[in-house]
């Protein structure tokens, strides 16, 4: 084990799998001589050639409905779309190429590619790169919607999402790429459609992913000083989603709050919250708690920012609404 | 330019099927036997015929919906083609893709898509995967003029040049996109000029004209797997079905296409000019087409609906996934 970051994490993922199956190779723009963005594909240009680590154009549709293709004649691409807000540009061949083929073809083709981007707010990066979009997805049968907290799940999960026949959105928070933990440098696997109990309590649940479980995980800690004992379940996967393990914490707890970075309508947590409702409401104690981004678009001022994007204060207000 | 009697002759064999193809499924559409939208490639006979006769299995084209000729001349039983446009379980794809993808990979058919030029950025990944598994394979897109107005056109072509993949560009010119003529909503009714910016080697033919037709596709392909990179042919035709609107073309341009300069019955005068064929061997050759069409059709309508239990199947590769 090594202490690693997301960054890191996420390009060991790259690397074992480049190196494991020359059919891997990578697409995006100012990946391959820049590294991207955030750094997640630095140094494997060099290692692996230009073939194979290929600096595009800004040509989003270009970038996954030609991983799309490459991928139904045997290849098995990577694509980094910078900034999330920028999948609109691409959202056609995600949702009408990709996630169709499967289906449409009755099983002869299928569409195994991943599409990384780079999501979340909180760097006054202003209303079209700043947004969580997964709400615009969730709608989307035949897609694997990803979304980690931390580095190990980022490496173990960018493993799985290679080597599944499926597409994969994979959702990489702005906020973890620089959060740290120990991480194997071998080739691990975390399944997809799992979630996890990130840590264990007996009075409330929290359910959340990514930036947030951390939060989540801090508000745990505050609570516990006033012997307020917190589940938090980290989803991990959006679609599919582990129904299983969030109605197994509501049942132990009774009582459930849903928090995501998305704005409120539509988005994940809306969908957790009908299940909830509908396959578990004999459990529940209290009504479901939903905590979201407001249903704005966010702004680039810092302040303003603060306003939209939840937060701890935001989740353990919440948490004592749903223990009364 | 002439081409060899025997070669003349299959030509002819595969616009004759594909003609028969196409008047049997309309008739069977207008009787309500054929669920849904129907687009046919009546008038586009040579064109398809030429494109089909110059790929072989293991390269992958990418038709749009005017191509079911090429789907049954690849090679895919007709009968499943059928089948398939009818929504039967013994279709291609379940009955559940439809006239859009028609895919069998078996014969190098990547399937439809229904999002106009969308298969431009598709079949660009295609030839980029065959590129970099260093095969002499190649990719084809077939489309009509219409898909020029997509962003994918401008994303798809400035890649392939760039990056010298090989992908056919089969640009099937037939005037009008639904209703609207090429010339009033692009600079040029010649798309083949758009090829110049691209720096790619781009022709212009007649596509009612058989052995113009041929001839470039095969000199386009011989470019293309050789290594130079892409090539653009403009197929200059007509299409007989006015889309939605019915007939809206003026009457004199539609007697001169249906009546002087349609493809089928250029190529007959030619077999019977050049003494290739006589009265008696053409009436023989339409005698076995339209049997062969009727029996597929017979199939189709006597092939049963699909179970209701197939359709949560193959939503996800490998992955049960409840459908709640």
């Amino acid at each position: 084990m090594k202490t690693m970051t997301t960054v890191e994490a996420l390009n060991g993922a790259l690397d074992l799998m480049m190196a494991e199956n020359d059919k891997v190779f990578l697409m995006g723009e100012d990946i391959a001589r820049m590294g991207g963005d955030f750094g997640v594909t630095r140094g494997l240009m060099a290692k692996y050639g230009v073939d194979r680590v290929r600096d595009t154009p800004i040509s989003e549709a270009a970038i996954v409905g030609g991983a799309v293709g490459a991928a139904r004649v045997g290849m098995r691409p990577v694509v980094e779309i910078m900034f999330a807000d920028f999948l609109s540009e691409c959202f056609d061949a995600i949702v009408n190429s990709a996630a169709k083929v499967n289906y449409m073809f009755n099983g002869r083709l299928t569409a195994p590619i991943v599409v990384r981007t780079a999501t979340g707010g909180g760097f006054s990066g202003g209303p079209q790169s700043s947004q969580s979009v997964e709400g615009w997805f969730m709608n989307v049968p035949g897609l694997v919607i990803v979304a980690p907290s931390n580095p190990y799940d980022a490496k173990g999960l960018m493993i799985s999402s290679i080597e599944t026949d499926n597409p994969v959105l994979f959702l990489e928070h702005k906020a973890l790429y620089r959060a740290k933990c120990e991480v194997p440098e071998e080739k691990y696997r975390v399944p997809l459609g799992k979630a996890t109990v990130a840590r264990a309590g007996t009075q409330v649940t929290i359910v959340t992913y990514m930036r947030l479980v951390r939060e989540a995980l801090a508000v745990a800690d505050d609570l516990a000083q006033e012997g307020i004992s917190v589940e938090v379940v980290d989803l991990r996967t959006l679609r599919p989603w582990d129904t299983e393990t969030v109605l197994d914490s509501v049942a132990k707890t009774g009582r459930v709050v849903v928090a995501s970075e998305t704005p409120k309508m539509g988005g994940p947590a809306s969908d957790v919250s009908a299940v909830i409702a509908e396959e578990g409401f004999g459990f529940l104690k209290a009504p479901i708690r939903r905590v979201c981004g407001l249903d704005t678009p966010i702004p680039f001022s810092i302040p303003l920012e603060r306003v939209v994007l939840p937060g701890k204060d935001d989740i353990k207000a919440a948490v004592r609404k749903a223990l009364v | 330019m002439v081409l060899e009697p025997e070669l003349m002759l299959s030509l002819y064999g595969k616009m004759c099927r594909m003609r028969a193809f196409e008047l049997g499924l309309e008739r069977e559409h207008k009787r309500g036997n054929v669920p849904g939208m129907l687009h046919t490639g009546l008038g586009h006979e040579a064109t398809l015929a030429a494109i089909s006769a110059n790929l072989t299995h293991t390269d992958s084209f990418f038709p749009y919906g005017r191509c079911h000729g090429l789907a049954i001349e690849a090679g895919t039983p007709g009968e499943k083609v059928m089948a398939e446009l009818f929504g039967r379980a013994t279709g291609i794809g379940g009955g559940k893709g439809g006239p859009h993808p028609l895919a069998d990979p078996s014969v190098g058919n990547y399937g439809v898509c229904a999002v106009i030029g969308s298969s431009l950025v598709t079949a660009f990944g295609a030839a980029l995967g065959w590129k970099l598994q260093n095969t002499d394979r190649i990719a084809a897109v077939i489309v009509g003029d219409g898909a020029s107005g997509r962003g994918e056109w401008h994303e798809s072509m400035n890649l392939a040049s760039t990056w010298k993949v090989p992908l056919l560009y089969c640009i099937i010119n037939n005037g009008y996109a639904i209703s609207t003529p090429v010339g009033t909503s692009h600079p040029t009714a010649d798309l083949c000029e758009f090829a110049q910016a691209y720096r790619m080697p781009a022709i212009q033919v007649d596509g009612n004209d058989i052995t113009a037709a041929y001839e470039a596709t095969r000199a386009a392909v011989e470019h293309v797997r050789s290594g130079k990179g892409p090539y653009f042919i403009e197929y200059k035709t007509w299409r007989w079905q006015g889309l939605w609107s019915g007939e809206f073309r003026p009457a004199e341009e539609v007697r001169y296409f249906r009546d002087l300069h349609d493809p089928v019955k250029m190529a007959r005068q030619e077999l019977l000019r050049r003494g290739i064929a006589s009265e008696v061997d053409l009436a023989a050759l339409d005698k076995e087409v339209d049997a062969e069409i009727e029996g597929w059709i017979d199939f189709a309508k006597s092939s049963p609906q699909p179970d209701p239990t197939m359709v949560t199947a193959n939503v996800y590769a490998g992955m049960e996934v409840a459908s709640r």
